[in-house]
């Protein structure tokens, strides 16, 4: 297990290492980082200027180096548009994506399991019906509009809802249906294959003709072995949602990451660009290791491949 | 799904239906197939068609006919169907020309993430050991990466444009092909024919393409509608965020973001392409699951 | 595994909790909220140009004059009396009483360091036209000083009583440095002698204003009454929208015309359309200074002018009493006549004209904009009609000026509001003596405009003028295009009057 678990950190450094690259090179061969820096209204002198004083000038290889190793040691350069150090623009809006995440994950896993659930008890009967109606439905949902839809029925038509900020939880109950609306569908699908094979296998089977109540084998045996795959795959969607959130933080005018992240890409602020991508990037990594061990943990045939 | 009528069967099929009959047969049998299919074939039709179908020229504006309600509310018309927009432009005019964007950028993303995830999937199944290690750790790789942030990032610095906006979403979405093409790939790699047409002393290049694709062409369309769906929302998206398609377009995630501004009081605005949107979604991934059933029956659920 | 999920939704609602403070909007917490979908980074007024900014400068800092906006009087404000002595000099005896929000105390030291510092071209002050005219100040004893002009120039009390705000006297050396080693003056704290203090700034985000409680007695500005003003950019309008509507914002502006009908109709906020000093124009890269665009010909600029129907975009997309214009100012402006050469909406003529300049299929180009979208948009639908393919960039304010200043955008929708400043010095001059906004550059209208910037004989300024926007409209490298309207939204508990300059006097505002 420790040999293994060690394995797999070390891909996922590799991998985190890997994004770090890619984006590098991506940002910096899109857009010219020198240009952005001088800022408006600059000359071709200015900018000639800051490329050479800030080494834009070196290639990129030296560059990426140069910006490694101050990665390194927690150094993600400075907004130019806030003028205050990245890795604490990150650190003040964290929270706020953190909650919004944690919600819609909650929101998700809340009406998924369940709807799962019924639709394996009772299969081809009217909760399967309606469970995959939701299914089909959530994932051609653009997720945008869904949000919009929200907003003018519960913002302005009831009104019982703010549409935009984060000052109070209620801010946050919009914005955390339009995320996880997207990721019921998988959850939902996963619950509901899983229950399905567990429910027919031998031991349940066993624990029925044990006489044992209903209830008892639904949740305490069953559940618990379905849910498995389940708490891996949230994990997965949990990853997406930080992605997927610059359109609702956008959308909902919610100061998190997402925003931070719509905003420096219309700023050109590279390196809160490069840095917001490798943290998610790496907080998605960290879920997908954890996942990895906790079912490497559960199944040991994973552990032996 | 075609059938192939003006041929006589032979006694043989009518006692046993042909796989091709059983196929037909089941598709035919499977509603939401057949839905998924309808729609899609509608939106097709329109794209192809848009030109003799459109009541008017997409660009066509009329600043003194500006926001005309659709044809079921109070004041709307048959003269506008589904109303005008902001600028007086014909809405319906607009959906129909905007599915030929939707589907040019749906199936041109596709093709580019279909050709080089396929070509990294196959390419792992088939030779594993070192090359598969490289190819799982770029699938990794990419599977990281917040697929909406990196597009919006790269979209703003280069500019957006059609071309663009489909090579940027082609280069991003390949993930899934290749790792159902891997799975898929090393299943098959394994089978009979497969080893016999390496003992034969056929080239590479010649088995993967003669025996192993065909084999995984059902796993491959499935992926491949799913992507196209994908790759339809995303578009949405960035155009609704003002870095896709660019005005004056009649792309339907542009049409709801320049509609946004009119939602709260005139919500048709936005309701009618985002319905646009939902149903090509809705179709194609229909579309795709009713593939997956009809072909492999066994795997449902 | 339930009881975890519990466990953690309560976790999760209980973090939210913790960050819920209360909404602070309204008469009932004295504050008034108001809104723009623009980001403000510097708020020091000299070195950020915005709109937001020019607004919160009035009520930070004062001037030595201000301008009734009712009766367009020039009253002494941080003076006490004021008079020329000749042509470029100007006497202030000021006023003994005034105190900045620092609490330090305000004399002419304060007036001669923030002229000498602004009128010094070193010093980069953004809108060089609101400065240039200065060529400083001297102190004659504690409370009396003297304005030097460079040359005669008319409009200095326009711009006195307007953008050229009263800094302390020590605060221009706190400024940090920047990456480039250059002093950045926009990092000053921001402290004047106004009827409000600005005591928190969040960049892109908010700015908190407290009303300042020992503001001096007898201000032809008024008493303040409201206790805070927050100004928040919410970046969205509809978000905007559905604030004002649902109470967690007092006052917003810019509403377009079709949805300020509908919020009328509702009838649940106020809604006001008032006339602004601001225009839209399209510049176009007559000077080439972008190289190569077909705007060089003058046969595809006279084309573009005749593609779009400005009277129906006034009519139906502005609304309220905007109109056509066809020259480079704002008609109640000194100086500006509409008396120049008018290009009449023709899209067949127009068509002609491309063809003949040697684009019979038209061109593709780019075209900069970065307010009201919508306006773009349908002048990009003129010229779909006859064959020019302009492709939308939509910018931040910033970011557009910075690409005009470059000359990257030879083509351009924008809007200018001359600082409010009722004279044509403040466009025309502004826009056409080979400035970095220039894409004209023409000799001719640079000569004329520099005779009637320097003169003092109304006459002689008229004239030159006229001449400088006739030159303007026959080289048709700026097609002037309507006036805008303003449509203001707020609370109705808001005892508010709009004005024609486009800044909203929240000093002067009370709750009903």
């Amino acid at each position: 297990m420790l040999i293994y678990s060690l394995k797999r950190f070390g891909v996922a450094i590799l991998v985190t290492f890997a994004v770090s690259v890619i984006t590098f090179v991506l940002l910096h061969a899109s857009g010219d980082p020198a240009m952005a820096m001088a800022g408006e209204g600059a000359t071709q002198e200015d900018i000639e200027y800051v490329r050479e004083h800030f080494g834009f000038n070196r290639p990129m290889l030296v560059q990426y180096i140069d910006w490694f190793v101050r990665a390194l040691q927690g150094d993600f350069g400075i907004s130019i548009y806030l003028k205050i150090p990245v890795a604490e623009v990150i650190a003040a809006k964290a929270p706020i994506t953190a909650i919004l995440g944690a919600s819609a994950l909650t929101f998700a896993l809340l009406i998924s399991i369940p709807l799962g659930v019924l639709a394996a008890m009772k299969p081809n009967t009217i909760f399967d019906r309606i469970a995959l109606t939701i299914a089909v439905i959530g994932q051609a949902m653009p997720t945008f509009w869904f949000a919009l839809l929200m907003m003018i029925f519960f913002g302005i038509t009831l009104r019982i809802l703010p549409v935009s900020g984060n000052t109070t939880w209620q801010h946050f109950v919009m914005p955390s249906i339009a995320l996880g609306y997207y990721a019921m569908p998988a959850i939902m699908r996963l619950t509901r294959a899983g229950m399905i094979e567990v429910l027919s296998s031998d031991y349940i089977r066993t624990a029925r003709a044990k006489g044992l109540r209903p209830r008892t084998v639904l949740f305490k045996h069953a559940l618990r072995n379905a849910i498995i795959p389940v708490v891996s795959l949230s994990a997965v969607q949990l990853g997406f949602m930080l992605g997927g959130s610059i359109i609702i933080e956008t959308i909902f005018s919610l100061k998190g990451l997402g925003n931070l992240a719509w905003q420096s890409i219309q700023r050109s602020d590279f390196d809160v660009m490069q840095a917001l991508v490798l943290s998610i990037a790496m907080f998605y990594i960290l879920l997908t290791y954890l996942a990895d061990l906790l079912n490497a943990f559960l199944d040991p045939r994973i552990r032996v491949s | 799904m075609t059938v192939n009528t003006s041929k006589l069967p032979d006694p043989a099929t009518i006692l046993e239906p042909s796989p091709t009959q059983l196929l037909t047969r089941r598709a035919f049998g499977h509603t939401g197939l057949m839905i998924g299919g309808g729609i899609l074939l509608i939106m097709l039709i329109m794209a192809l068609f848009a030109p003799i179908l459109a009541p008017f020229d997409p660009y066509d504006q009329d600043l003194a006919q500006r926001l005309i309600p659709p044809v079921w509310h109070d004041k709307g018309s048959w003269g506008h169907p589904l109303g005008t927009d902001n600028l007086g432009r014909d809405y319906i005019t607009r959906i129909i020309y905007g599915a030929r964007i939707s589907l040019l950028i749906g199936f041109s993303a596709m093709l580019i993430s279909g050709v080089l995830g396929t070509a990294l999937g196959v390419a792992a199944g088939y030779f594993g050991g070192r090359v598969d290690m490289v190819i799982t750790f770029l699938i990794t790789t990419r599977l990281a990466m917040p697929v909406i942030l990196v597009a919006l990032a790269v979209v703003a610095l280069l500019g957006s444009s059609l071309q663009i906006v489909i090579w940027v979403l082609g280069l991003l979405i390949w993930d899934r092909f290749a790792v159902v093409m891997r799975s898929a790939t090393q299943q098959i790699r394994t089978m009979d024919y497969v080893t016999s047409a390496r003992a034969l002393g056929c080239s590479t290049l010649r088995i993967i393409l003669s025996e192993i694709l065909p084999n995984v062409a059902n796993a491959l369309i499935v992926v491949a509608t799913l992507e196209v769906a994908h790759a339809v929302l995303l578009e949405a998206a960035l155009s609704f965020l003002g870095l896709g398609v660019q005005p004056p377009e009649p792309s339907w995630g542009l049409m709801i973001s320049e509609g946004k501004s009119h939602m709260f009081f005139k919500p048709w605005v936005i309701a009618i392409p985002g319905t646009a949107i939902f149903l090509l979604v809705l179709a194609i991934n229909l579309l795709g699951d009713g593939i997956r059933d009809v072909t492999a029956p066994e795997n449902r659920n | 595994m339930k009881a975890k999920l519990i466990l953690g939704a309560g976790l999760v609602l209980s973090a939210v909790s913790l960050m819920a403070q209360p909404v602070l909007a309204g008469k009932a917490d004295d504050t008034l909220t108001w809104s723009t979908t623009r980001e403000v980074d510097v708020a020091i007024p000299y070195y950020n140009n915005t709109r937001e900014i020019v607004i919160l400068g009035r009520h930070a800092w004062d001037n030595l004059l201000y301008r009734d906006p009712k009766t367009a009087e020039y009253k002494p404000l941080l003076a006490t009396s004021y008079k020329w002595v000749d042509n470029v000099t100007l006497e202030f005896e000021l006023r003994k009483d005034v105190k900045f929000h620092d609490g330090t105390t305000f004399d002419a030291d304060d007036v001669v360091a923030t002229f000498n510092h602004v009128s010094n071209p070193d010093n980069g002050v953004l809108t060089k036209r609101n400065v240039s005219w200065m060529k400083g100040a001297t102190k004659l004893s504690q409370y009396k000083v003297q304005v030097n002009l460079n040359s005669p120039f008319p409009a200095a009390l326009e711009y006195l009583s307007g953008p050229d705000a009263i800094f302390p006297a020590e605060i221009w050396a706190t400024a940090r440095k920047d990456a480039k080693g250059k002093m950045d003056y926009g990092t000053i704290a921001p402290i004047g002698t106004g009827p409000y203090k600005i005591t928190e700034m969040i960049p892109g985000e908010s700015v908190t204003m407290e009303i300042n409680k020992d503001y001096m007695s007898g201000s032809p500005k008024g008493k303040p009454s409201i206790g805070k003003i927050i100004f928040r950019t919410v970046g969205d309008a509809e978000a905007q929208m559905a604030e004002l509507l649902t109470g967690s914002m007092d006052w917003i502006w810019d509403i377009p015309k079709d949805k300020a009908e509908s919020l009328k109709e509702m009838g649940a906020v106020t809604v006001v359309n008032a006339p602004t000093m601001r225009i839209s124009y399209i510049a176009m890269d007559r000077a080439d200074r972008a190289k190569g665009t077909p705007f060089k010909h003058k046969k595809v600029r006279l084309a573009v002018a005749h593609a779009i129907d400005r009277a129906a975009i006034a009519r139906e997309l502005v609304g309220g009493s905007s109109q056509v214009i066809h020259s480079a100012c704002f008609p109640t402006q000194f100086g500006c006549t509409q008396d120049v050469p008018k290009y009449a909406y023709d899209p067949k003529l127009a068509k002609k004209l491309l063809t003949e300049a040697g684009y019979p299929d038209g061109f593709e180009i780019d075209i900069h904009a970065y307010r009201q979208r919508e306006f773009t948009e349908a002048v990009i639908g003129y010229l779909k009609k006859i064959g020019i393919k302009a492709n939308l960039k939509f910018l931040q304010y910033k970011a557009l000026r910075g690409k005009v200043w470059e000359g990257k955008a030879p083509f351009h929708q924008m809007t200018w509001g001359s600082f409010s400043v009722n004279d044509v010095s403040a466009i025309t001059s502004h826009f056409f003596k080979h400035g970095r906004d220039d894409y004209c550059r023409d000799d001719e209208i640079k000569k004329q405009l520099e005779i009637g910037d320097t003169n003092t004989d109304p006459k002689i300024r008229k004239a030159a003028y006229k001449k400088a926007l006739i030159g303007v409209q026959e080289n048709v490298c700026w097609l002037p295009m309507f006036t805008y309207t303003k449509n203001y939204g707020y609370s109705k508990d808001l005892d508010f009057t709009p004005t024609s300059d486009e800044i909203p006097r929240f000093f002067t505002a009370k709750w009903k």
